[in-house]
């Protein structure tokens, strides 16, 4: 998975859920849910991002914190969807 | 692994119990007669379609941690037919198990094969779900209105809404409020008394809910996009809408002239001392401000302290100068796919809410024994 990815994902991070606090650590281990990042309506604007930033289609099962938890689980998750 | 899938009989117990917790707020078991109504209306209801089934979210151990209830409509728009979803009670269990549970059953609902999702009852964090999905909340359909009647004893009945005791002092009002409406001013927000008008000329009627589906079908013609009702549909859903126990007595009437044509009709729910809700205005085009003055009126009549209910594009225009105050309480937001759709909608060219909503339904103001 390229940093430009990961790097792309955080940006969106930090400017819809952090409003733009950039002081925010955000590790790409940091679980988006366990710190309250991230709800069933953030989850929406991010996988909305992630169809129209990454050209990929994400379905309704794919929208799991396996997936979608932490910045790295969701660039894997990008780079999975853009190889299949 | 998670899933969302449809809503089956076998899931009623659990569905009960979030909507006990969740939406009633209450710690008390489901009832049987919860459980029952919840299969009656999302399972076996005349209209439902195999491909437009209530969703559940399932946890991967099984147990089901959310709910979207969709009632099938048929509607139509210019002299289509569509299929609508009317996506009301909406639960999801606590953030601990899956937190993106509310989003998937959502997004699995809007991706279904109707022309148009809409709810009319949408909380705060709903509808913030919905406008990520690029859905459309309306406005003009999306707001309360209230006349207050008795001041004073509106002021107590609303906080006795918190603490039931205070009802007490309800014998307490009566000369305040007399003496607000022997001031003889004209009318006045603050309280109401019936004055001489246009709607003398008209009589209300107590009507059968074989004569208030017909007049409902007369009256909805009117809307470019509108729910395709048949008279049976009509009258099962006002079956369903015969007991508010939370609300009060039915009152459903029709306004006719004095040589019987009918020109609208109404139906709200409330008690002598009560506030009543109205489910339903409707009228012939240009006579909704003489029903609501109807509606007013009766309610006056019969001793409630204030009446509210949902607006329209249609009664907001006709309810300048009745001196309404209007609120916010839930949304009315619709999805669609279709531009045409969308600008009926946006432009009030629809008829939503009541009984093209939810509001003819149990959930909204009934006690489950």
């Amino acid at each position: 998975m390229s940093d430009e990815t990961k790097a792309a994902i955080r940006t969106f991070i930090v400017e819809n859920f952090l409003f733009g606090d950039n002081s925010h650590p955000l590790p790409a281990d940091l679980s988006l849910i366990d710190n309250d990042l991230v709800d069933s309506t953030g989850i929406l604007e991010l996988v909305g991002f992630l169809e129209e930033r990454f050209g990929v289609q994400v379905a309704d099962a794919d929208i799991v914190p396996a997936n979608l938890d932490t910045i790295e689980r969701i660039a894997g998750f990008i780079t999975r969807k853009q190889a299949a | 692994m998670s899933s969302v899938r449809s809503f089956e009989a076998g899931d009623v117990d659990a569905v009960a119990d979030l909507f006990q917790r969740l939406l009633r707020k209450s710690a008390q078991p489901p009832s049987d007669d919860l459980k029952t109504y919840l299969r009656t209306l999302f399972i076996d209801f005349p209209a439902a379609e195999p491909d437009l089934r209530s969703r559940v979210h399932v946890r991967a151990d099984g147990s089901v941690s959310g709910f979207l209830g969709v009632l099938p409509v048929e509607m139509e728009f210019e002299g289509r037919r569509l299929k609508a979803a009317n996506c009301g009670t909406f639960a999801c269990d606590d953030r601990d198990g899956d937190p993106f549970a509310g989003a998937r059953l959502l997004r699995d609902v809007l991706s279904g094969p109707q022309d148009l999702s809409f709810t009319e009852t949408s909380n705060d964090v709903s509808t913030d779900m919905w406008r990520t999905t690029r859905a459309t909340v309306l406005g003009p359909y999306s707001l309360e209105w209230l006349r207050v009647i008795r001041p004073s004893a509106f002021a107590l009945e609303a906080a006795a809404g918190r603490l039931s005791a205070l009802r007490l002092l309800s014998p307490m009002t009566r000369p305040i409020d007399a003496l607000f409406c022997r001031r003889g001013e004209k009318q006045s927000w603050s309280h109401y008394a019936p004055l001489a008008g246009k709607a003398d000329a008209f009589v209300i009627d107590a009507v059968s809910d074989t004569e208030f589906a017909h007049l409902c079908r007369q009256f909805v013609r009117h809307f470019p996009l509108r729910p395709a009702w048949e008279t049976p549909m009509l009258e099962t859903m006002l079956g369903h809408a015969t007991r508010k126990a939370l609300h009060g007595e039915r009152i459903q009437h029709a306004v006719k002239t004095r040589s019987g044509k009918a020109i609208g009709l109404y139906l709200y729910y409330g008690d002598p001392g009560g506030i009543g809700r109205t489910v339903q205005i409707m009228a012939e085009p240009g006579q909704e401000a003489i029903v609501i003055d109807c509606l007013i009126r009766n309610a006056h009549a019969r001793g409630l302290v204030g009446i509210r209910g949902r607006t329209q594009p249609a009664l907001l225009q006709a309810m300048i100068g009745k001196k309404c105050a209007f609120l916010h309480t839930s949304s009315t937001i619709v999805h669609s796919r279709n531009p045409a759709l969308l600008e009926a909608l946006t432009s009030g060219r629809a008829f939503l809410n009541g009984l093209a909503g939810e509001g003819w339904t149990r959930l909204i103001g009934d006690r489950f024994g």
